[in-house]
C-alpha cells in the first residue's frame, strides 16, 4: 500500500469504525480495524461479528494494499496529525505514515485475519431521509430493555407499508411509536426487529448525514448505505444482524375508546412533573387527580420520612373523574419526545393503559401503564 | 455415527490446524443442523461466521467430513436461531417491588382471559370424557338455558381447563355480543382480599355481575376461604337468577371440597355434574396422533404405542413426553427408534411408577381432609379426625400392603386390632358410600400424580 490522502478524511474513515462497540472477544483480530487500499479509495472496516461497518474515502493510491491495525491507537494517532496531506505507506504488516513535521510506525497484522463481511444484496434499496430516520429512531431507542424471554421485544421494530414507516419500541410497561411520512408509496411492504446497540451505533454513524439513506434486507441482516456527496460511490456502509422472531401484534393494546381526556401544557406539565419527582421515592409513584368541574389536574407525591407535594395546573378535561398514578420517569421519557407546545393524554381507567400524543401532529404517540392504585 | 458425533470428530481435527483464539470465534455455537441428499448443513451463530467458514475452512472442513462419511459430497451453511440474551437483574427487582402494571398478554384476549387456543374442535372425546364434553357443549350452545351451573371435575392434566376454556371460546365465537370472564379460583381469591384491603367489594362484584358467562377454574381453591364464599355466593346467586351461565370445574366433586359452605355445595350440586377419569388406551392414542398432526410430525406407531400405554394418567405428560421426541427430532433431523425413545422419556416413565412411602399417604391424606398430620396420629376421638385416621389406616394397607401391627405402631402406639378394625370398617363403607370411594380415588391420586 502507498496512498496519499488528506488528514480530514481519514480522521473522519477512523472515527466511523470506531464507533462499533468493542466486546470482549478471545479474537485479537476483532480489536482491530481493517485498512485497504483500493483503485482511487482508501477503505477503513471495523465489525464485532454482530455489526460492522466500512468506510471508503478519496486518496491518491500509488500501490494497492492491505493492513490490519489496531484501533485505538490509530484513531488517537491520526487526531493528533495536521491539518494537511498524509502520506501512508506499508511494509510487510507495518504501516508507515508521514506528514509535516512527524514520522510514526505502527505494527499491525495479517489482513487475512479479519472477517469476511456478508455481501450486500443486490437489489432495490429503501430510501429514507437519514436525519429524519435517524431522528425517529432516536426519540423511541432508548425504550428496550433487554429481555431474555422476550428477545423479540429486546429491539427496536420497524415496519415499511406504503408511504409510512412506523418505529416502534416497548419494555412491556410503555410504548412508543413514531411515524414518518414518506414522500413516494414502497412497492412492497417490510417489518424487521433491529437490535438496540445497533440503532446506538447506527444514530451515531449516520446521525450527521444529510444526504439519503438507503436500507437493503436479507431474512437476517440490513445494510445501510450512505453515498458520497462529490460521486455517486459508497462512502459507508452499516450492516447489523436482525432479531428473529414476531413482534407482538401491538396495535391491539391501544385503547380505542377513552373515558377521560386532558389537554395540558407541555412545559408546566413537565416541570410540575419533576417537582413532584421530588417526593416519589423508591417506587417512582406520583398520583395524579383529574376534576373535569375545576378543568385542573393535581398532582401529588409523597415520600415518607421525605415530605409530600401538591402541584396543580389547568387544562381542558373531557370525559370523567378520575384518579390514577404513574412511574414519573416513564412519564417523562413519553412527553420529552413531543416536540408540539400541547400535549394531550387519554386515560381509559385506573389500571388501564393510557396514551401521551402531541397535539395537532399524527407522528408520535406514546402508550404507558399505570401502577396500581393502593 | 451420530451428527453429533460426527460434527465432534470434525471440530477435534480442526483445532489442530488453527489458533485456539480462531477456534472460539468461528467454531463456537455451530452445529450439523441436518444431512439431506448428501448435503451436509452447518448452522452458524452469525453472518460473519457464516463467510469466514465458507470462504476458509469449505475445503477443510468438506475434506474431513468426505472422509468420515463418504455419502457427504457437498456441505452448505445456514444461521441459527440467534441465542437468547442474558438477563439484567435489576431491572426484575424492579418490576416485583412495586405495583407498575404491564401491558397483558398479548396472546390471551384481556376482556375474557380466554386462550383462543382451546377449542372444541382440537378436544378429543373417549368414553372417559364423553359426558363432560357433550355437556359443555350443550352449553355452549345454548348459555344459561341448558345445565346451569356445569359442574365439571377429575383429576390434573385431565383436560378441564381445555373444556372449560372452549366454552368461553365456542359462546363468544357465536355470539359477539355476550361476554364471557374466565377467572381461576386463586386469581378471584386474591382480587377479594384485595378489594377487602381497598373497599372496593361493592366495585368488585359489579364486576362479575355484568358478564354473561362465568367460568372458574379449580373452584377447590375456595376451600376454608369464607369470605370468598361469600362473596362468590352473592356474585353466583346474581348471575343464577337473571339466567347468566356459571361453569365450575375442580379437582373432586362438590362432596368431596372440605370447608365448603353447604349452601354453595346445594348450588353446585344443583346444575350438572359430569367428571372426567383417566382416558382409556384408545383416548391416548388418539390424543398423541392429534398433537401429532397439530405439531405437523410424524412418529411410528411402535413410539406412540410405547407412550400411551406407559403414561396413563396425565394427559399433560403425555404431551410433555412427546415434546422431548419433537425436539430430540429437531436436533438430530430424524426422528427416534423405539430404543432412543424409552432412554430419552426414561424419567417421565418411572415417575409413573414412583414408591409411595408411608409418611406421603399419611400428609396426602391429612392434605385433603384439611387436617394437620399431627392430628391425625394423635389419640384425639373426634369425629372429624377419627374417619379421616381409619382412612389413612385403610391405605397404608392397601397401598403398602403394611402389616397392622405396623400401622398401629405408625398412629401412636395403637393396637394391631384396631388397625384391623379400622381397615375393615372403611372396605365396607367403600361399598355402601359413592362419596368415599371417590375421595379414596381421588387421594390415590394425588398420591401417584407426585403432587404430595
Amino acid at each position: 500500500m502507498k496512498l496519499t490522502i488528506l488528514k480530514e478524511v481519514l480522521k473522519e474513515g477512523a472515527e466511523i469504525a470506531g464507533k462499533i462497540t468493542v466486546k470482549t472477544f478471545t479474537l485479537p483480530i476483532l480489536q482491530t480495524i481493517f485498512l485497504n487500499a483500493e483503485k482511487n479509495f482508501l477503505n477503513i472496516s471495523a465489525t464485532n461479528l454482530e455489526t460492522g461497518v466500512i468506510w471508503w474515502g478519496l486518496a491518491k493510491v500509488e500501490k494497492e494494499g492491505k493492513i490490519c491495525l489496531p484501533t485505538k491507537i490509530f484513531s488517537q494517532l491520526v487526531n493528533s496529525f495536521p491539518q494537511k496531506s498524509i502520506s501512508l505507506w506499508q511494509k510487510d504488516f507495518t504501516l508507515f505514515i508521514e506528514g509535516e513535521g512527524f514520522k510514526t510506525q505502527i505494527l499491525g497484522t495479517n489482513p487475512e485475519d479479519f472477517p469476511i463481511f456478508p455481501q450486500i444484496p443486490q437489489k432495490n434499496p429503501i430510501i429514507v431521509d437519514s436525519s429524519s430516520f435517524c431522528q425517529a429512531l432516536f426519540q423511541v431507542m432508548k425504550i428496550p430493555s433487554p429481555s431474555s424471554t422476550r428477545p423479540e421485544i429486546s429491539g427496536i421494530f420497524l415496519n415499511f407499508q406504503g408511504n409510512v414507516i412506523k418505529v416502534v419500541a416497548t419494555d412491556s410497561f410503555r410504548l412508543a411509536e413514531k411515524r414518518i411520512f414518506l414522500k413516494t408509496s414502497l412497492p412492497e411492504s417490510y417489518s424487521l426487529i433491529i437490535p438496540q446497540s445497533a440503532v446506538r451505533e447506527l444514530i451515531s454513524i449516520f446521525g450527521n448525514e444529510t444526504k439519503e439513506l438507503r436500507i437493503y434486507l436479507s431474512p437476517h441482516q440490513v445494510w445501510f448505505e450512505s453515498l458520497m456527496s462529490e460521486i455517486s460511490h459508497p462512502k459507508i456502509h452499516y450492516t447489523s444482524r436482525l432479531i428473529e422472531g414476531e413482534y407482538p401484534n401491538y396495535e391491539e393494546i391501544i385503547p380505542k375508546k377513552f373515558n377521560t381526556v386532558v389537554f395540558l401544557s407541555k412545559e408546566e406539565f413537565l416541570a410540575k412533573i419533576k417537582t413532584a419527582s421530588l417526593f416519589s421515592g423508591k417506587s417512582n409513584e406520583i398520583k395524579m387527580e383529574i376534576d373535569p368541574k375545576e378543568e385542573t389536574v393535581f398532582i401529588f407525591s409523597e415520600s415518607p420520612g421525605v415530605g409530600n407535594y401538591q402541584g396543580s395546573l389547568k387544562g381542558k378535561v373531557k370525559g370523567q373523574e378520575l384518579k390514577i398514578s404513574f412511574n414519573h420517569r416513564f412519564l417523562t421519557d413519553g412527553i420529552n419526545e413531543i416536540k408540539t407546545p400541547e400535549i394531550s393524554f387519554e386515560f381509559t381507567n385506573e389500571e388501564g393503559p393510557a396514551v401521551l400524543r402531541p397535539v395537532d401532529s399524527e407522528d408520535y404517540f406514546y402508550v404507558v401503564m399505570p401502577i396500581k392504585t393502593s | 455415527m451420530t451428527q453429533e458425533e460426527l460434527w465432534q470428530a470434525v471440530l477435534a481435527q480442526i483445532q489442530l490446524t488453527i489458533s485456539p483464539a480462531n477456534f472460539a470465534t468461528w467454531f463456537k455455537d455451530t452445529t450439523i443442523s441436518s444431512i439431506k441428499d448428501g448435503v451436509a448443513f452447518i448452522s452458524v451463530p452469525n453472518s460473519f461466521a457464516k463467510e469466514w467458514l465458507e470462504q476458509k475452512y469449505h475445503k477443510t472442513i468438506f475434506k474431513i467430513l468426505h472422509e468420515l462419511n463418504e455419502e457427504i459430497r457437498d456441505v452448505k451453511y445456514e444461521l441459527s436461531k440467534p441465542l437468547t440474551q442474558t438477563i439484567r437483574k435489576s431491572f426484575i427487582s424492579f418490576k416485583e417491588s412495586s405495583g407498575q402494571l404491564e401491558f397483558s398478554e398479548f396472546e390471551v384476549d384481556k376482556e375474557t382471559n380466554l386462550n383462543p387456543k382451546y377449542t372444541f374442535s382440537n378436544f378429543v372425546v373417549g368414553p372417559c370424557n364423553e359426558l363432560a364434553q357433550a355437556a359443555a357443549l350443550a352449553v355452549a350452545e345454548n348459555p344459561g338455558k341448558v345445565y346451569n351451573p356445569l359442574f365439571i371435575y377429575g383429576g390434573v392434566g385431565l383436560g378441564k381447563t381445555h373444556l372449560l376454556q372452549a366454552i368461553g371460546n365456542e359462546i363468544i365465537k357465536n355470539s359477539k355480543t355476550k361476554r364471557v370472564r374466565y377467572v381461576q379460583a386463586e386469581k378471584f381469591v386474591s382480587a377479594v382480599i384485595s378489594a377487602i384491603r381497598n373497599h372496593q367489594i361493592e366495585k368488585l362484584k359489579s364486576l362479575y355481575q355484568v358478564v354473561d358467562v362465568l367460568i372458574i377454574d379449580d373452584i377447590q381453591f375456595l376451600a376454608g376461604k369464607e369470605k370468598t364464599q361469600e362473596e362468590f355466593f352473592y356474585i353466583f346467586n346474581s348471575l343464577y337468577e337473571r339466567n347468566k351461565q356459571i361453569v365450575i370445574s375442580s379437582d373432586r366433586s362438590p362432596r368431596a371440597i372440605p370447608a365448603l359452605t353447604e349452601r354453595l355445595r346445594s348450588r353446585f350440586e344443583g346444575g350438572m355434574i359430569a367428571d372426567i377419569t383417566f382416558p382409556d388406551f384408545e383416548t391416548r392414542m388418539a390424543i398423541l396422533k392429534a398433537k401429532c398432526q397439530e405439531r405437523k410430525v410424524e412418529f411410528s406407531e411402535e413410539i406412540l404405542n410405547y407412550i400411551a400405554s406407559t403414561i396413563q394418567k396425565n394427559i399433560r405428560k403425555l404431551e410433555g413426553a412427546l415434546n422431548i421426541l419433537i425436539a430430540y427430532r429437531n436436533l438430530q433431523g430424524f426422528p427416534p427408534d423405539l430404543k432412543i425413545a424409552k432412554t430419552l422419556l426414561k424419567d417421565l416413565t418411572s415417575s409413573t411408577s414412583k414408591a409411595i412411602t408411608a409418611k406421603e399417604i399419611i400428609k396426602a391424606v391429612a392434605e385433603f381432609y384439611d387436617l394437620k398430620e399431627k392430628d391425625l396420629l394423635s389419640n384425639s376421638r373426634k369425629k372429624e379426625v377419627v374417619k379421616p385416621r381409619q382412612v389413612a389406616m385403610f391405605l397404608l394397607r392397601e397401598e403398602l400392603k403394611s402389616s397392622f401391627p405396623f400401622i398401629g405402631r405408625k398412629f401412636g402406639g395403637k393396637d394391631h386390632t384396631t388397625a384391623i378394625y379400622a381397615y375393615e370398617k372403611i372396605l365396607k363403607e367403600i361399598e355402601k358410600s359413592e362419596n368415599l370411594r371417590e375421595e379414596i380415588a381421588l387421594i390415590k391420586q394425588r398420591l401417584t400424580s407426585g403432587e404430595i
